[in-house]
């Protein structure tokens, strides 16, 4: 009892002592109460991001964990490193090998092979397009359609000599002589005498054009492309992220490509739809155009898109969308261009009634996109061993990942099939690697360089040894395409899940059941794969991501030096003030201690005085960092922009807190708390009951 | 009879500064039990530092100082304060009470540190030392919120509480005005009186010392005389 009536004036000392001086407490409490939110609501928002983002990073393209080549020269960056393609993996050479290891250990769902890369893909140019246009008007004798060409022609013209014209006043040389009589045909196309003979003498006219004009206008925009082979089918089914957007899924054994429709709508669809895409988002944001440089000068480009947009109208179109422009403009003039010169003239004002206008009226009858679903599409790859290769692939359909249907970062990857993928890549099959070495053997060539390699091996006259190659293997790097007429047909020929499995890979995403045993099931398959004498590695998905991943790492560390600095202060100011407290009390302590308090009683006070403080600003803080996250948690935080997304794993963010939280931080702030008032603590215990003696000065 | 305190060639030196005081240069007495002692001088000729070592808050650099029969240079700091906690009570001249505490909580204090006494015992004892002292009305208020004599009077009561042998006084009166100073010796001899409690206070003021049955003078660290008044 007596113990009790103790603890009991122990903690009334304590409380009345914060009371007494409460400024003291007030200050020290809410910087206790402020370091308890933060610890509480930051780890509670970063542990929702991370798992927000594993899911992202995990059900999209990384899988739990990934193997690749223990020979890599590069870390895996499945979302994309700091460089631009060109990345060494290494290769798995079978990907059967590593799949029925993988099928042995414990905790694995499933295994998919992939092959990260990156292509080019080019748009033809628009003029192509306007004299091919103009060609079929003059040969189905429409001489209707050619009057509505000319004018948008004209305009693509006028820009490319504007184009031109900067050229030539900064390139000097050869290539200053060339844009120089460039310019000249292009002025000369825009002078009426042309268009004059040109009535006259249409075909000598649409020679001109398609020999002199439109080499000016250069091959069309080339377009990059990060792209994933992979069986696509497994990808679909364990991969829940994915889903398709428009088209089917790939065929069993036929060879195509989905594309991502984020990279869709942000590379490929035409630049009118793109500028009018990003003002409108500005709007949405409440960003206005007028005083924005930036929204100012899309608004500009888009002004000069008139021509692009009505080469891409077929005539029957324009003559269809003329009326209906004309009395949304309520425009007087009948000329198409003129009208959508205006159509295209925006501001804060119509934005929102053009935007819709264009896509419920115009984009239905345009090409949005460089591809149509069941287009094929050609693109083309650096293989390894340093040449380009081509493949044609029908574009099934476009995908995205769920909940990240925004994210630039996950929309980079376009999928491809398995084989095209090891075609891109100039995979080798044993055999073929055979035959090189017995062709180099009777070419009598030592090494060969990586720059002359193709003529050396495969070019000249001599086309023997390729048709040798083509007989032998499954993967012939000649197969589809030829190297000196691009023809836009493709490999029709079928293969198999075995063909698939029993090639190279140049990483394997691995699927696991239980996801908090990804630690324990890498090293359980690192140490299988290592038995089989495989020069693999396995690495987790934040290894596996790249940047992305350690993203969360970086921001964990800003939060923890964050809260390191808090505590350091807090220790400071805590340590402080009991300080000043202390040495205020000093005739009090010695009045206690010539009494007869005992030492011990001293330091017990001074523990309880700040373990109160720190309970009540720990519950105090616990409940408004727990608040905060659980209104998040109703509210939801909205990604702003898209790298948000992808760290949010969608549009929103539901963070959520767990008891750990809450104990951590407690924890520390008890912790921090003691540890500010063991100096304090000591000086109290020192002062001496004489001190109780001394006058009031 | 038998000496409650007794002082053995006591010598007290301490630095000051560059230079060493040397308060007390070689003292020597007794105390009896139940005496009611007073110790005068000057300021600055030992009477507070004879105090401490009489207190136990300090010891001597040299000589002996034994309480109830115990040598307080002897004993660890622990013991020390043990010993005050049982055998002494203090009064200060600037009354120090604990500020947080009210009156009743003020006195009770000693006996919490104390232990061994139940609640009803406790708050007993405190009543009727607060009624012997005549503060039993104002046992709910703060330090803060009494007068400088009420609150001299809490300290007399908490220096009483647990029944010590020896109730040390540094100058209780200094800080207040000559009536309320009368008043306080009143009681400090009312209860030297009732319950035979040693009372060794020192003091300046002529008044008050007229009160002592012995008065011990000093002068530079040294007892100058040491008289006995009257017989009770």
């Amino acid at each position: 009892m007596e113990a009790l009536a103790r603890i009991s004036l122990v903690f009334r000392l304590a409380i009345r002592s914060l009371w007494a001086h409460r400024i003291k407490s007030a200050i020290v409490g809410s910087l206790m109460v402020f370091g308890t939110v933060l610890v509480v609501s930051g780890s509670a928002m970063l542990d929702s991001i991370e798992s927000a983002m594993s899911r992202s990073i995990i059900h999209s393209l990384a899988g739990h964990l990934q193997v690749y080549s223990s020979n890599a020269r590069d870390e895996l960056a499945i979302y994309g490193g700091t460089t631009m393609g060109g990345l060494d993996y290494g290769e798995i050479p079978s990907f059967k090998t590593v799949k029925d290891i993988a099928e042995r250990v414990d905790n694995i769902k499933a295994v998919v092979p992939m092959g990260i890369n990156v292509a080019s893909m080019s748009r033809g140019s628009e003029l192509d397009l306007a004299f091919g246009r103009l060609r079929e008007a003059h040969r189905k004798r429409r001489v209707k359609d050619q009057t509505q060409l000319i004018p948008a022609i004209k305009r693509l013209l006028v820009i490319l000599r504007d184009d031109l014209k900067n050229q030539v006043s900064v390139t000097s040389g050869p290539r200053h002589a060339e844009v120089t009589s460039q310019l000249a045909h292009v002025k000369t196309a825009l002078t009426e005498t042309f268009w004059a003979t040109f009535t006259e003498a249409p075909l000598k006219g649409l020679e001109f054009l398609d020999t002199k004009v439109a080499p000016a206008g250069g091959d069309g925009r080339l377009m990059y492309l990060r792209y994933v082979g992979t069986d696509l089918a497994a990808f679909a089914k364990h991969f829940d992220r994915f889903q398709l957007v428009k088209g089917e899924a790939v065929p069993r054994g036929k060879r195509g490509i989905l594309i991502n429709q984020n990279f869709a709508d942000k590379r490929l669809k035409i630049l009118a739809a793109r500028l009018l895409d990003s003002l409108e988002k500005a709007r949405k944001e409440d960003v206005l155009i007028a005083g924005n440089a930036e929204l100012e000068s899309k608004a500009r480009r888009l002004k000069t898109q008139s021509g692009a947009i009505s080469i891409l109208l077929s005539p029957e179109n324009v003559r269809a969308i003329t009326p209906l422009l004309k009395s949304k403009l309520g425009s007087k003039s009948d000329d198409f261009d003129s009208i959508l010169g205006d159509f295209l003239t925006i501001d804060d004002g119509n934005l929102a009634e053009r935007y819709q206008t264009f896509y419920s009226l115009m984009a239905p009858r345009l090409d949005l996109y460089p591809f149509k679903i069941g287009d094929v599409v050609t693109i083309r790859a650096w293989t390894k061993s340093g040449y380009s290769r081509a493949a044609n692939v029908t574009v099934y359909g476009t995908f995205s990942f769920r909940g990240l249907e925004r994210s630039d970062l996950s929309g980079a990857a376009n999928l491809v099939d398995m084989m095209t993928f090891r075609e891109l890549y100039g995979q080798m099959s044993s055999a073929q690697r055979q035959e090189l070495s017995a062709i180099r053997k009777n070419a009598k060539v030592k090494s060969v360089s990586r720059a002359s390699a193709e003529d050396a091996l495969f070019g000249g006259a001599d086309t023997s040894a390729t048709e040798a190659m083509d007989v032998s293997g499954r993967f012939s790097e000649f197969d589809g395409v030829d190297l000196k007429k691009k023809r836009r047909s493709q490999d029709e020929r079928p293969y198999t899940q075995s063909d698939i499995e029993q090639g190279m890979a140049l990483s394997i995403a691995v699927l696991l059941k239980d996801e908090s045993q990804i630690e324990s099931t890498r090293l359980a398959l690192q140490d299988a794969l290592t038995k089989a004498n495989l020069k693999l590695k396995v690495v987790d998905w934040k290894t596996a991501s790249g940047l992305i991943g350690q993203f969360v790492q970086l921001v964990r560390a800003v939060l923890y030096f964050a809260i390191f600095t808090i505590f350091a202060v807090a220790l400071v100011i805590i340590n402080n003030s009991m300080l000043m407290a202390t040495l205020e009390r000093v005739r009090e302590i010695g009045t206690m201690r010539a009494i007869g308090a005992q030492r011990g009683l001293i330091l017990s006070l001074m523990v309880t005085e700040t373990f109160v403080l720190c309970s009540v600003a720990g519950a105090l803080g616990t409940a408004l960092g727990t608040g905060l996250i659980s209104w998040l948690n109703t509210r939801g935080i909205p990604a702003t922009t898209d790298v948000m997304v992808f760290l949010f794993s969608g549009p929103r963010l539901f963070p959520d807190y767990t008891s750990q939280h809450v104990w951590i931080a407690n924890t520390i702030i008890v912790i921090v708390s003691l540890l500010a008032t063991l100096w304090p603590a000591r000086v109290a215990t020192r002062v001496q009951p004489i001190e109780a003696m001394r006058s009031a000065d | 009879m038998s000496m409650i305190v007794s002082v053995e060639d006591v010598h007290k030196e301490y630095p000051l500064g560059k230079v060493t005081v040397h308060a007390l240069r070689g003292v020597s007495l007794g105390i009896e039990a139940g005496d009611f002692v007073t110790i005068a001088g000057p300021s600055g000729s030992g009477k507070t530092t004879l105090l401490n070592q009489i207190g136990c808050v300090d010891v001597p650099t040299s000589g002996r100082v034994l309480i109830d029969g115990r040598c307080t240079s002897e004993l660890k700091e622990r013991q020390l304060t043990a010993l005050r906690l049982e055998k002494l009570g203090f009064i200060f001249q600037t009354f120090n009470l604990v500020a947080v505490l009210d009156v009743a909580q003020n006195v009770e204090l000693p006996l919490l540190l104390q232990g061994g006494l139940s609640k009803t015992d406790r708050e007993e004892r405190v009543a009727t030392l607060l009624e012997s002292v005549g503060l039993t009305e104002q046992r709910k208020q703060r330090p803060n919120e009494l007068s400088g004599g009420q609150r001299q009077r809490v300290a007399i009561a908490r220096a009483l509480v647990t029944r010590p042998a020896i109730v040390l006084a540094d100058e209780p009166t200094a800080n207040l005005d000559s009536e309320t100073g009368d008043r306080i010796i009143d009681i400090m001899k009312a209860l030297n009186r009732d319950h035979g409690t040693t009372f060794i206070f020192s003091t300046h003021d002529e008044r008050v010392m007229a009160h002592a049955r012995r008065i011990i003078k000093m002068v530079d660290g040294r007892l100058s005389s040491d008289e006995r008044i009257g017989a009770e």
